[in-house]
């Protein structure tokens, strides 16, 4: 690798009581570039992001930002550090005491110092990228459905465009249709504003349309990583029971 | 291992250990508290928002319980302090319970029920739905979000809750006398305001100031230590009303002594 | 913050009811200097629980309020300043005595008006008072019959035994600071 990659964890351990859930994980991701992270369920994908985002800390290892280890950076570095970085969580994890906007367009106010109307305006925007109605935006979360709810954490995440943009299972829950139109505004971040993007699927073919790379993460380490159309005839036995759709023996 | 599954010794030794890192986890999270309440950047919407929420919102609660309180009292008085003719001063005795000592604590533990344990409840839930992670990632210190404005609203809500609380109890006091010993309302009024001193209202005041904040803290630092979904924050909103309600009568106790013997 | 009208409702009235409130204990503490009243004054012997603020009577219908109690330090008397409605005139020579409602009730001064022809001037004397009446120290004499004449209501015996019943009630006031 010539160029720092834009994000890398290297020798990441990470156990919580007696469960290894990480284990000397090694991944990097070349700016510009969408990986997708692939793995069964409860093997720690979602805690690989948190850990790139400082809201855990790995018991062993690194994480660069740009090359800067996060890990030990003061909370004020990282919250400046954010600023670059927008994250979907899987569970949504909106403000359920602020309107859909506001929620948005959360970071634009509290952050940014953006004024509320410009803010609202931007808001509105990042929600009809995600095919979201204008009218939603004076909703509260709680009276969304969990496909919307989705949705409306996507926009807060694209919101104000980071250059680093983490996904948590963009897709999971909506219908094929929508899906399809969140699949394209990733993959249209990456191809025209240049984001870095990694994004967590269980979804084939959204993966193949999201990323450029895969990586598939199993038993606290990356088992397999390849390009999308290397999927195919990958011979790692995980990744062809992900591909063809098949319980492994 | 249990606590009793060793020896006694070494359970109390744990115990103690346990309660001093409390009081430690405590302390600091107050301290953080404090500096961002104390510090830019602030978030008025959110100030406002909760001074609504804990200030205004608590006005009937509150004053209910004042009315209540001044008039029960001055039934006390009447029925139980004929012995040494004390209905004789009973408005005085009213207005100096109610304004140093009644006032303040009553208002103060209607706040740990209704507020201590709505906040701890509230960010307990955003700490279980990772909403305060979310936060974090949108370049907002939760601490100044969603502390701070908790922390100053209650400081602040809380003495101005016991001056209502003051002048309505009077008021239910003075109701009661007037059907009870024919007392005018004038005279009790009269009786009252000739009575007290500044000093009386303001201690009160100054207790119920360090009340507001003891109740911001535990609902704010028990709901962000919630741990293990639902049933946490449960246990923390109990905890924050509790710990929050025995805290304030220690702190009354302290103050009261401090301000007897200055 | 999405509070529901009701309480938004109470709130603003529990506010009302403590302006409220405030402005009428304002008014009242401010009456004793409003200038539909006149000041009388009056000495006792015995002041009897009667406190600033107590009511003034003529047949039992207010017309005022005791605005001040001192202490005559030369002859050791009560003297009770009394504020009188200006609506009220009375004769020079009507009498002050303290009275209560009941054997526990509130003390207050009934006027009981004379027959003179001039009226009591602002800032003069009341001359006929008659101080508040020993009822322990009755009561204790009706028991236990000492020499001399049982203990009459004017001012001057009154004066002489000081009333167990009525010292303890300012003695309990003194105490009350400390609590
Ligand atoms: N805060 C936590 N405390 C204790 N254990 C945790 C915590 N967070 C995650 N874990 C454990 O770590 C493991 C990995 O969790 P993680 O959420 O990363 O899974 P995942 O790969 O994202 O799964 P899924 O695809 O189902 O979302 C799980 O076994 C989980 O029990
Ligand atoms: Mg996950």
């Amino acid at each position: 690798m010539t160029t720092t990659a834009k994000i890398a964890w290297t020798g990441i351990s990470k156990r919580f009581g007696a469960q290894v859930v990480l284990d000397g994980l090694d991944l990097a991701v070349a700016p510009g570039r969408s990986l997708a992270l692939l793995g069964r369920s409860g093997q720690g994908k979602s805690v690989t992001l948190k850990l790139a985002l400082g809201l855990m800390k790995p018991d062993a290892g690194q994480v660069l930002l740009d090359g800067v280890d996060v890990t030990r950076q003061s909370e004020a570095e990282r919250r400046a550090s954010f600023r670059g970085i927008g994250m979907l969580f899987q569970g949504g994890a909106l403000f359920d005491s602020l309107p859909v906007w506001e929620n948005v367009a959360f970071r634009l106010i509290n952050a940014d110092g953006v004024g509320r109307a410009e803010a609202r305006e931007r808001a509105v925007e990042a929600l009809s990228l995600v095919k979201l109605a204008p009218e939603v935006a004076d909703r509260y979360p709680s009276e969304l459905s969990g496909g919307m709810q989705k949705r409306a954490g996507l926009a807060r995440a694209i919101v104000g465009t980071p250059s680093l943009l983490f996904f948590d299972e963009p897709t999971t829950g909506l219908d094929p249709i929508t899906a399809g139109a969140i699949n394209e505004l990733i993959r249209d971040r990456v191809t025209s504003l240049g984001c870095t993007a990694v994004s967590i699927t269980h979804d084939m073919a959204s993966a193949r349309t999201i990323a450029d790379e895969l990586a598939m993460l199993d038993n606290g380490r990356i088992v397999w990583r390849g390009r999308a159309d290397e999927l195919d005839h990958a011979d790692h036995p995980l990744v062809r029971a992900f591909v063809t759709g098949q319980s492994m023996e | 291992m249990g606590l009793f599954s060793t020896n006694p010794v070494a359970a109390l030794g744990r115990a103690t250990l346990e309660g001093v890192a409390a009081i430690g986890r405590v302390g600091l999270f107050a301290a953080r508290g404090i500096s961002a309440a104390l510090s830019p950047p602030w978030y008025p919407r959110q100030i406002i928002a909760q001074f609504a929420s804990v200030g205004f919102l608590s006005l009937p609660v509150v004053g209910l319980t004042a009315w209540f309180t001044g008039a029960a009292l001055a039934l006390n008085i009447y029925s139980g302090g004929d012995r040494f003719n004390a209905e004789t001063v009973l408005p005085q005795i009213v207005a100096l319970g109610i304004t140093r000592e009644l006032g303040p604590v009553l208002a103060a533990l209607m706040l740990a029920g209704r507020v201590a344990s709505a906040m701890a409840s509230e960010i307990g839930a955003m700490r279980a739905t990772e909403q305060i992670d979310a936060m974090v990632t949108l370049s907002t210190d939760p601490r100044r979000y969603l502390i701070a404005p908790r922390l100053i609203a209650a400081t602040i809500s809380l003495p101005l809750l016991t001056l209502i609380t003051d002048i309505i109890g009077v008021a239910g006091g003075m109701q009661v006398s007037n059907y009870l010993i024919d007392l005018s309302p004038g005279i009790y009024i009269a009786n009252t305001m000739d009575f007290l001193t500044a000093w009386d209202v303001e201690s009160g005041l100054i207790k119920s100031a360090v009340f507001g904040f003891i109740i911001g803290l535990m609902g704010c630092y028990h709901g962000d230590s919630a741990k293990g979904g639902a049933r946490g924050v449960g246990r923390a909103t109990t905890s924050a009303m509790v710990s929050a309600a025995v805290l304030i009568l220690a702190a009354d106790y302290l103050l009261t002594s401090v301000f007897a013997l200055k | 913050m999405r509070a529901s009208w009701a309480e938004t409702i109470m709130g603003f009235a529990v506010l009302a009811f403590a302006a409220l409130m405030l402005t009428y204990a304002l008014g009242v503490s401010g009456l004793k200097h409003s200038s539909g009243t006149y000041e009388v004054s009056a000495r006792f012997g015995e002041a009897g629980g009667i406190q600033p603020g107590a009511k003034i009577t003529v047949s039992g219908v207010k017309v005022g309020s005791v605005s001040d109690v001192t202490i005559d330090p030369k002859t050791y008397l009560a003297v009770m300043h009394l504020s009188l409605s200006k609506d009220v005139k009375l004769p020079s020579d009507s009498t002050a005595k303290i009275t209560s409602d009941g054997l526990l009730g509130g003390a207050h001064i009934a006027l009981m008006p004379g027959g003179a022809e001039d009226d009591l001037k602002p800032g003069s004397e009341i001359n006929n008072t008659q101080g508040a009446v020993d009822l322990f120290g009755l009561i204790g004499q009706f028991i236990r019959p000492q020499s001399g004449s049982p203990a009459a209501s004017s001012a001057d015996s009154a004066a002489k035994a000081p009333a167990a019943a009525a010292s303890a009630a300012p003695k309990a006031a003194a105490d009350l600071p400390e609590m």
